[in-house]
């Protein structure tokens, strides 16, 4: 089965601040392979390297060796996003605009022609609840609204992959709610799901697969139910402990 | 060229649902207006002290959008973060600079044709004539030249970060070229040598901004510009502008999107 | 009564400023003249305004030659000066503008003969119905700088070309309120009152006291206004000949005589006068040739 994303020794280097000449490894050697159909989980504490290795496979950010690839097209190439959507965690869309208009502006880019854009549009304004207020401008949305109209655009062109940054946070727990019946919903209609969390049981509850990255190097990946079988523990356990933190009521 | 209009359409949208370009037009117009209702000696065929006014006004007010709607477009992309949705999808860097440019220019010619029209009811309701093509090469000239500064502006964007000093150093720069490009050899002249070599290269590759203010052709009734001048003139905007654009293209190819 | 607390804090400072108002008001005025001026621009721009008169009386000078002007790089080679705005043609100011306004010379590389095609390159004056064009420049000058005498007698000059006579003496006057000590706006004066209005002893009282004017200046150390000095003496020594006064004519031509740059013209007059005053003297003979 062909992979949807495919890492090989990807390796991210920038030089870091303030310190001369001096580098720092972002990610070190990756190796990801994710096939069509399957959600999944990449988790890692803050700064491990979670949203570099997402901004190489949405051509962000080069990568210094190594290669990346969506549907077997390398990253740096613009058609190999043209099957994907991406939701990035706190972004303020156009607030001079309305949902609709952005939606719109969207499927415009994707070159959908306007009787699918309309019909598209229509659903997924319905999908996020956004449908009565289609026409309001995005800077009177509340922060749950934004975080829908967000994933309503990353769904615009029905993609096959959809990359998930912190899909959750900040979300009241009808939102995050909301937002995992629209995963579920993707993963029932075939689509692959990568995105990344902090949400433990978020994840547990909606992944076939995750990856536990720490420090740039990936330290642990599986079936969820494999895994907390191998270590005995629940996945939280499992995440505490690759990283090397220690409840004081253990110690 | 889908997405770049796709861009430029949102350009536009932003320009008309700003206040900017409101207060500017109101700012211009009650001014010209109430100028241009004072008696001079009770001499009621004076009207060139309304057209300069009305001008000057026109040319600020355009400097003053070209440059605050501009310089804030990529920033803003950046400090919203937009810029990552937007490049998530197939569209590339160029594409987003060109794009960009297309709709800040598209977006000052609109609210250049709303000051031109404010300025041709003012002039020819008083002077009783209307000079239309004189008008229509002095705006022609006008945007040309916003090409120039919006292209410069976008190269701005990619150097500065704050879209503030960006927005500050290109307004002293095409001030600068406006009111003494012209005089640069002159003043090269002038000069001990290497100086005079440097001011005369200076001269040579600085946008010659000042071609394109024809202010004073349309105020005192002078003659039309050749067609030929006119299709040379926006022929080095063109080249000048894509020259700037090539240039933040390269500059933001290579850019971190993060603040 | 809680609830009234912050009512009563409000009437209480509302109160406060009330008193101090109407106590500093008074005491105000003799802080700064701005703020009781007339004139908005006054209040707006204090006496920075000034710097701006000048600008503005220079665009009356860019609008008479409809666009083709020196700027400040080509003024080194043109000098400038305001009299070529009210010289008639044949006058030796006219002739020295229409040499200073050839500044433009030939372009010295194509940026600059291309640019030549954008912008106004022939020198040319306005006339006509167009004149009025420099009119509000002229009067925002005015405003701006009261001070500025040039101001009022250009436009007075233009005026009186208009036929504008009764605005004209209406901005003198507003320039003699605004500088009592010039012998410009009184010979101006003078010479509406002569030419406009016929009234010879009017024109003549003005012309008195614009020499007397004219002569304090000078006593005071200033630097002598010969140009003026030789108008007023002229004009007067004509409407004293006209009157029949001929010997209070000869004396004033003879003062002109000290200030003009053309001796010959004056003096050649004067012994016409001379020789009228001999001819009408009572028992007089023919002069000696």
């Amino acid at each position: 089965m062909e992979p949807i994303i495919e890492t090989r020794n990807l390796r991210v280097e920038f030089r870091a601040q303030n310190s001369g000449s001096e580098k720092k490894v972002a990610v070190k050697d990756l190796n990801l392979r994710i096939c069509g159909g399957e959600v999944f989980g990449f988790l890692g504490p803050n700064g491990a390297g979670k949203t570099t290795t997402m901004n190489v496979l949405l051509g962000f950010v080069n990568a210094t060796r190594g290669s990346a690839c969506l549907f077997g097209v390398d990253v740096r190439e613009p058609i190999a996003r043209q099957r994907i959507g991406y939701l990035p965690e706190l972004t303020y869309y156009y607030k001079f605009l309305t949902a609709e208009e952005l939606l719109r502006f969207y499927a415009r880019i994707f070159g959908l022609p306007r009787a699918v854009a309309d019909q598209r549009i229509e659903q997924l304004l319905k999908l996020v609840e956004l449908d009565t207020a289609r026409r309001r401008l995005i800077k009177t949305y509340s922060k749950g609204m934004q975080q829908r109209v967000g994933l309503a655009q990353a769904l615009i062109n029905n993609p096959d992959l959809l990359i998930l940054d912190e899909p959750t946070s900040g979300l009241d727990p009808l939102g995050r709610m909301k937002v995992r019946e629209i995963i579920q919903r993707l993963k029932n209609e075939g689509k692959t799901v990568f995105f990344s969390s902090h949400e433990l049981g978020e994840v547990e509850t909606v992944c076939d697969r995750v990856a536990i990255i720490n420090q740039g190097e990936l330290k642990v990946e599986g079936r969820v139910a494999d895994l907390v079988k191998e270590h005995q523990a629940n996945l939280e356990r499992i995440f505490l402990n690759i990283i090397g933190y220690q409840p004081e009521s253990d110690a | 060229m889908n997405t770049i209009f796709a861009l430029a359409n949102v350009v536009i949208k932003e320009l008309y649902r700003r206040k900017d370009f409101y207060v500017l037009f109101v700012l211009t117009a009650v001014l010209t207006l109430l100028l241009g209702s004072v008696s001079f000696f009770q001499d009621i065929k004076v009207v060139r002290y309304v057209k300069e006014i009305a001008l000057l006004l026109i040319w600020i007010s355009a400097l003053v959008i070209a440059i605050a709607t501009t310089a804030r477009q990529l920033p803003a992309e950046r400090e919203h973060r937009t810029i990552f949705p937007l490049l998530a999808k197939p569209v590339t860097r160029g594409q987003v600079i060109l794009g960009k440019f297309v709709g800040c220019w598209l977006a000052c010619g609109l609210a250049l044709v709303v000051f031109y029209l404010f300025f041709g009811v003012v002039s020819g309701s008083r002077e009783h004539s209307w000079p239309v093509l004189n008008w229509l090469q002095a705006f022609w000239l006008q945007w040309s030249m916003l090409g120039i500064v919006v292209a410069l502006v976008l190269l701005g964007s990619i150097v500065f970060t704050a879209p503030s000093s960006n927005a500050t150093i290109c307004f002293i720069l095409v001030l600068g070229i406006l009111l003494l490009g012209r005089h640069l050899n002159q003043v090269a002249l002038q000069q001990p040598e290497p100086l005079r070599s440097v001011v005369y290269g200076l001269y040579f590759f600085i946008p010659h901004l000042e071609w394109y203010d024809v202010r004073d052709l349309i105020i005192y009734d002078h003659q039309l510009i050749g067609w030929g001048d006119c299709a040379l003139a926006s022929l080095y905007a063109g080249i000048y502008a894509a020259l700037l654009l090539f240039g933040a293209w390269l500059l933001f190819r290579r850019k971190p999107l993060h603040l | 009564m809680k609830r009234l607390v912050p009512y009563l804090i409000l009437g209480l400072l509302a109160v406060g400023c009330f008193s101090l108002a109407t106590v500093l008001q008074a005491r105000a005025y003799g802080w700064s003249r701005r703020a009781q001026a007339d004139n908005i621009l006054k209040v707006l721009l204090g006496d920075g305004r000034r710097l701006f008169a000048n600008h503005f009386f220079i665009q009356a000078d860019v609008s008479f030659h409809s666009g083709y002007y020196p700027s400040i790089f080509d003024q080194a080679r043109a000098a400038q000066g305001s009299r070529h705005l009210t010289a008639e043609e044949g006058d030796p100011a006219h002739e020295e503008h229409e040499k200073s306004m050839d500044f433009l010379g030939p372009p010295r590389d194509w940026i600059e003969r291309f640019g030549r095609h954008f912008m106004v390159t022939d020198h040319t004056h306005l006339h006509g119905d167009n004149e009025s064009e420099i009119l509000p420049w002229l009067k925002i000058s005015a405003e701006l700088d009261p001070q500025k005498v040039e101001t009022y007698t250009v436009a007075a000059y233009w005026l009186r070309k208009l036929n504008k006579a009764p605005e004209a003496e209406e901005f003198l006057r507003e320039g003699l309120r605004n500088n009592p000590n010039s012998h410009e706006i009184l010979f101006e004066l003078g010479r509406l009152s002569a030419e406009y209005h016929h009234d010879p002893a009017r024109a003549r009282k003005m012309w008195e006291l614009g020499l007397r004017k004219w002569a304090d200046q000078e006593a005071a150390g200033q630097k002598p206004d010969l140009f003026h000095l030789d108008q007023l003496a002229v004009h007067l020594a004509r409407l004293e000949e006209k009157e029949g006064n001929l010997v209070r004519a000869i004396e004033l031509l003879q003062l002109a005589i000290k200030a003009t740059p053309h001796p010959e013209a004056l003096q050649r007059q004067i012994e016409e006068l001379e020789q009228r005053r001999a001819a009408h003297a009572p028992g007089a003979s023919p002069p000696a040739r």
